[in-house]
């Protein structure tokens, strides 16, 4: 039990770290943006690049690589989102596609399809009857610390009232003299930067591959969902909701349970748990959503 | 010469199949459907499973043209009466899991590996079946279009709440426009399936949902000439670079890369600069009075 619990908290990790740029940016602007996965994957290349072909420390690297995210984001936004401020939400959430489809391809133009991996040594330790290694602390370490800078980000400081007051009413939060479009720079410097963290905590837990972006994306939509789409910290909730049930559903031993053969269901399927968590959000939060159309 | 022309009018026509029923649903009725791979991909697997299990390929064809829309009416049932967002998320996600099924459950159609199913010799008749579902789907689409329903189906594009005011339950339209539209693209899907001979996951996946709205984009959401325009301009582009990948020596994989990187570029620009498409859809004013 512990095992699973331990599992789900590495698991959990690495998607809230992504999860929380989608609904920062969603609660500012209003649209479910589909090119964040993809920032995630640029992120992990980059580290990628500057720790393995350029021989940095990896903690350097990752530095680095959030710094040039966040900018790809800003750059990203003052191209093509900033100037479709006005379209509707649906018309954002396809030109996120275009904006994700082109920076996919790039990257794997790049790097070419093939996975690539970390040469990172895990040790093995036991905690509390789990096994996990040292990379899951770390993964756990680093997404804590990055939760805590991002509480305090947006609670403790003017900056954060700022963003926060954007997100309830924008029209008031510019009238009472906040520089909207300035903060919402730093909205999207700070959702790339995580996206490239939670990247390149994945890629080094697993390994680095343009397709790594459907591997994502389900879980994480469907941690921001479960956390109500706008919610940052939600959205950290839904990340440990989701994994706890998915890796509650791969260790359960079903065959003995129900014959006596055992069975378990095939890891392959946990992405199930996240459209099927979807689903029930859907069916059980009907009137929260109207919300989401403007 | 013949042979890719032959080739290529067979691919638009059944691309602008999988468009018109991807312009029904979003450029007539404003459904945005991510999964818009899902309803072509049933087809397919339609005739992949009777291949399989050594049924006849008419029940194959059956069984696909009539299990898309029903998944369809299942897929939009917890989706019907919320935002367009969570709309986008259940389309999209329920388009991964079918192909991660058919990856994981090797019993339906051989899993991974991809199914081999009957391909048709002759391939000015594929050529042909796929020209005549296009005609079929035209002729439906455009009388949807410019009659009474498309009034409807723009209606309720437009505001959902006014449709509903004027007695129409827009879920009950949008669920129509769903059974049409998949069952379209499904049909679609089994002809593929015939033409290529061939059923895999990899055909699937949820990038050519996003080639597909290219097209519709490109060419004008709510126009069907527009989104057939879309798609013979996005298709060209799509087989001819295959060509230039064998002149020019390139890896086949960068080339492919390239091509959809420019297809996400595209998609981006007509949006920032010609948000209508290439051929707009007709704004029409009705006059009550002197009708």
């Amino acid at each position: 039990m512990t095992q699973i619990l331990a599992n789900s908290i590495v698991y959990a990790s690495e998607i809230a770290i992504i999860a929380v740029g989608v609904a920062l940016s969603y609660s500012i602007l209003r649209f479910a943006n589909f090119a964040h996965v993809q920032f995630a994957v640029v992120g992990g290349y980059l580290t990628y690049t500057f720790a393995v072909l350029a021989g940095l420390p990896v903690a350097v690297a990752t530095a680095i690589s959030m710094v040039l995210t966040g900018g790809l984001a800003v750059a990203i936004d003052r191209a093509v989102f900033r100037r479709l401020r006005t379209i509707s939400p649906e018309g954002k959430m396809i030109v996120s596609w275009g904006v994700a489809l082109f920076i996919r391809s790039i990257v794997a133009a790049i790097f070419g399809g093939a996975s690539r991996n970390f040469p990172t040594e895990a040790a093995p330790l036991a905690l509390a009857g789990a096994q996990v290694t040292s990379l899951d602390l770390i993964v756990v370490a680093a997404t804590l610390i990055a939760m805590v800078v991002l509480r305090f980000l947006l609670y403790r400081t003017r900056i954060g009232t700022a963003l926060r007051a954007l997100a309830s009413n924008p029209d008031l939060a510019e009238t009472r003299g906040i520089p909207g479009e300035r903060m919402i720079g730093l909205m999207w410097f700070v959702s790339g930067a995580y996206a490239a963290l939670g990247g390149t905590l994945f890629a080094i837990e697993t390994r680095l591959q343009p397709g790594m972006d459907l591997i994502i994306l389900l879980p994480t939509f469907a941690a921001v969902t479960i956390g109500g789409l706008d919610n940052v910290f939600g959205a950290v909730a839904g990340a440990l909701v989701l994994s706890l049930a998915q890796n509650l559903l791969i260790s359960v031993d079903f065959g003995t349970l129900l014959a006596a053969d055992s069975w378990y269901v095939p890891t392959q399927f946990r992405d199930y748990i996240a459209v099927g968590a979807l689903v029930v959000i859907l069916l059980f939060r009907p009137r929260r959503a109207g919300l989401a159309t403007r | 010469m013949v042979d890719f022309v032959i080739y290529s009018t067979t691919t638009i026509a059944l691309w602008s199949v999988l468009g018109l029923s991807l312009n029904l649903q979003f450029g007539l009725t404003g459904l945005v459907n991510f999964g818009q791979v899902l309803p072509f991909a049933i087809g397919a697997y339609g005739a992949g499973f009777a291949a399989v299990h050594g049924l006849p390929w008419w029940s194959g064809a059956i069984g696909g043209i009539v299990l898309a829309p029903l998944i369809g009416l299942l897929v939009i049932l917890p989706a019907g009466r919320l935002a367009q967002d969570y709309w986008a998320l259940i389309t999209l996600g329920a388009g991964e899991i079918f192909r991660l099924t058919m990856v994981n459950v090797p019993a339906i159609a051989d899993g991974i590996e991809g199914a081999s199913v009957h391909r048709l010799g002759d391939r000015t008749l594929a050529m042909l079946l796929a020209l005549g579902l296009l005609a079929v789907a035209w002729l439906i689409l455009h009388r949807i279009a410019e009659g009474p329903l498309g009034r409807l189906l723009r209606v309720i594009r437009e505001d959902e709440t006014l449709a509903a005011t004027l007695g129409r339950n827009p879920l009950r339209f949008q669920m129509l426009v769903t059974v049409v539209a998949w069952a379209l693209a499904g049909a679609a899907g089994v002809l593929y399936a015939h033409v290529t001979g061939y059923v895999s996951p990899a055909s699937f996946m949820v990038i050519e949902t996003f080639v597909i709205w290219t097209a519709v984009v490109l060419g004008g959401p709510g126009s069907n000439l527009g989104v057939v325009a879309g798609t013979v301009l996005v298709q060209l582009t799509s087989v001819s670079t295959r060509f230039v990948a064998q002149w020019t020596h390139l890896p086949s994989d960068l080339v492919a890369n390239l091509r959809l990187a420019t297809f996400g570029l595209v998609l981006v620009l007509v949006f920032l600069y010609r948000p209508q498409g290439l051929l707009p859809e007709r704004k029409k004013a009705y006059d009550v009075d002197r009708r």
